[in-house]
């Protein structure tokens, strides 16, 4: 497609790996008016798209990112150590296989890594907007993305795939799109959060906004509430993990700088020293705003109050849905998960509910599992066509 | 085919006569799908299946019958009256970990009709199997021994029909068929059918 010159040949991808990618800015210059009413006048989403859009233009499959995901799912940037943050599910010959479909992945509405967000630069103040950004909502995000997919000449999705909030917005897809999005695939989500669930984000939001660092939103790029946001990660972190998993990983194990009396407020456990690295690593790669806003649109979410029942919220629906929850996630538990497909089914649509047995959490939807792999793909794979060998 | 499989399949020439076409089907223990694949096919029915395990209901989404993962009881209780025209309840009965009974009615409020398909325990080879052997009955389904197979609770032609006596069920079509499970058993079905279906209404 391109004419640049071909890659050295150390940078070919390893067999069944995309091999480097790199980030693209779609800039939508027409005027975006938010549910909440504001309006920006345009606004830019960072994306990565994987494979080659079909001639019939539609075999593409969007990735949708969790609260603290970004648009590199899958692939490897150059210099980076670590793939996307999908790249176990996302590939040539993989259970979202790149030699057949399009994939494509955008940094939300709101986010921080290259998308317009609160830490953009507003053009009529030169700062960046901070809470004067408009509110965002998962519907918001999902019609950004929407003109992106236009950009980009999709004519329909084959599939919008996503975990957590990203869940959200796949059931929204379907909702919001329904001839264009044929099938929606969500992982450990919900049609609205418990109490429990807007309690951690609350707690959140208030370690940063109790920070004085964060200055009701105005502070410059490089500062910020970074001890808030900090806690804030490190918290949120424990509820995407279980007992179980944390206590297998860590166990009251201690570090060897540990002192032996334990006297002291120093790192002692394992546990402790791997929270205080997910929060360090936090700061550097994420807005504390975007997390206030993010944390809100999740909040917010909810299509039974939003469409006067579920089941009103599915009739627009004319693909397919498959749901799936797992077993030991007490964020978004299975029976959230459940009750989005019986809604579903109760609304007459296609809809199937798996649950998957782990014990990492709600986390468990990144995991590396062959039992996921063939789910995925015995939904993503399937032709319309039908078999007529009933042998069993 | 083996011969296994072809009585495996049993299921499906019966119901599949006994289903409308274009009904809506919901199929406890679905197992991988095959029953609800056929009826979608030959009688374009809108399907749902129900099982616990994790590896059929992703065979199902294989095959493009949509199933829901998890309590037969739990899955009814979240539909209105009425909203299915059949459910099909097909050797699942007697694999049933709770209460049959309970199950039954809840598909006779869920479904217009219930289809039911069983082993008949009381068939007379079975009754050798148990009696003069003193063993474990083995079939084409359950073919194992006692220590490789699932906990089950053997029913039969007479146990059935007492059933759906003392529940008030109105049973509105039989099949009985033969130890070949194919054939019709015209007489002394509690005898002599290996293969019992029923058509149940409220």
């Amino acid at each position: 497609m391109s004419a640049d010159p071909s890659p050295a040949p150390t940078a070919a991808p390893a067999a069944g790996e995309i091999g480097l990618v790199e980030a693209r800015d779609f800039h939508s210059r027409q005027p975006f008016a938010f549910e909440s009413g504001q309006t920006l006048p345009g606004f830019t989403l960072r994306y990565e798209t994987y494979g080659e859009l079909s001639p019939t233009r539609d075999n593409t499959i969007l990735i949708c990112h969790a609260l603290s995901g970004d648009h590199h799912c899958a692939g490897q940037h150059a210099g980076d150590r670590k793939p996307g943050w999908w790249n176990n599910l996302i590939g040539p010959g993989k259970a979202v296989d790149t030699r057949r479909f399009f994939v494509v992945c955008a940094n939300v509405l709101g986010g921080c890594v290259g998308s317009t967000g609160p830490s953009s630069v507003n053009p009529e103040t030169g700062q960046p907007y901070g809470v004067a950004f408009p509110f965002v909502t998962i519907r918001d995000m999902v019609r950004s993305q929407k003109l992106l997919l236009d950009h980009l000449g999709v004519a329909s999705l084959a599939a919008a795939i996503g975990g957590s909030m990203g869940g959200m917005q796949v059931l929204q897809w379907g909702i919001e799109y329904p001839l264009f999005t044929k099938r929606m695939l969500a992982m450990a989500t919900t049609a609205r959060e418990s109490a429990q669930a807007i309690a951690f984000n609350e707690v959140g939001r208030q370690a940063i906004m109790q920070d004085p660092a964060w200055n009701r939103g105005d502070y410059p790029r490089e500062g910020g509430p970074r001890v808030g946001l900090a806690i804030a990660r490190m918290m949120a972190h424990i509820t995407y993990l279980s007992d179980a998993s944390m206590d297998r990983k860590f166990g009251r194990r201690k570090k060897d700088t540990a002192d032996r009396t334990g006297n002291s407020f120093d790192v002692q456990f394992e546990v402790e020293s791997y929270l205080r690295h997910q929060g360090q690593s936090f700061i550097n790669r994420f807005d504390a705003n975007s997390y206030l806003y993010i944390t809100r649109a999740l909040d917010q979410f909810d299509l039974a109050a939003a469409y006067g029942s579920l089941e009103q919220a599915f009739a627009p629906v004319l693909g397919e849905t498959l749901v799936l929850g797992f077993t030991s996630d007490w964020l978004f538990p299975p029976e959230q998960n459940r009750a989005v497909a019986l809604a579903l089914l109760r609304a007459g649509k296609r809809a199937s509910y798996a649950e998957l047995d782990t014990d990492l959490g709600h986390d468990s939807f990144l995991l590396e599992s062959p039992e996921l792999y063939d789910l995925v793909r015995g939904f993503l794979e399937r032709s319309e066509k039908r078999v007529s060998d009933f042998s069993i | 085919m083996s011969q296994p499989a072809e009585k495996r399949t049993v299921d499906m020439r019966t119901i599949g006569a006994w289903v409308e076409p274009g009904s809506r089907v919901l199929d406890l223990g679905c197992g991988r799908g095959q029953l609800l694949d056929y009826l979608i096919q030959t009688k374009e029915v809108v399907a749902l299946g129900v099982d616990f395990d994790f590896a059929k209901v992703s065979e199902c989404v294989r095959r493009g019958v949509t199933a829901y993962q998890g309590d037969l009881l739990d899955c009814m209780r979240a539909f209105p009256d009425g909203h299915f025209d059949r459910v099909i309840c097909s050797r699942t009965l007697q694999e049933l970990q709770g209460d049959p009974a309970a199950v039954v009615n809840e598909a006779l409020r869920v479904g217009k009709s219930v289809t039911v398909g069983f082993i008949n325990h009381a068939f007379w080879k079975n009754r050798i199997a148990t009696l003069l052997h003193g063993r474990k009955v083995r079939n084409a389904l359950d073919p194992r021994a006692w220590h490789e197979s699932r906990p089950s609770n053997p029913l039969s032609v007479a146990d059935f029909e007492d059933f759906c006596a003392t529940q008030g069920i109105t049973i509105t079509r039989r099949a009985h068929l033969l130890g070949d499970w194919h054939s019709p058993c015209p007489f002394v079905p509690n005898l002599l059918a290996g293969y019992a279906l029923y058509d149940l209404k409220r």
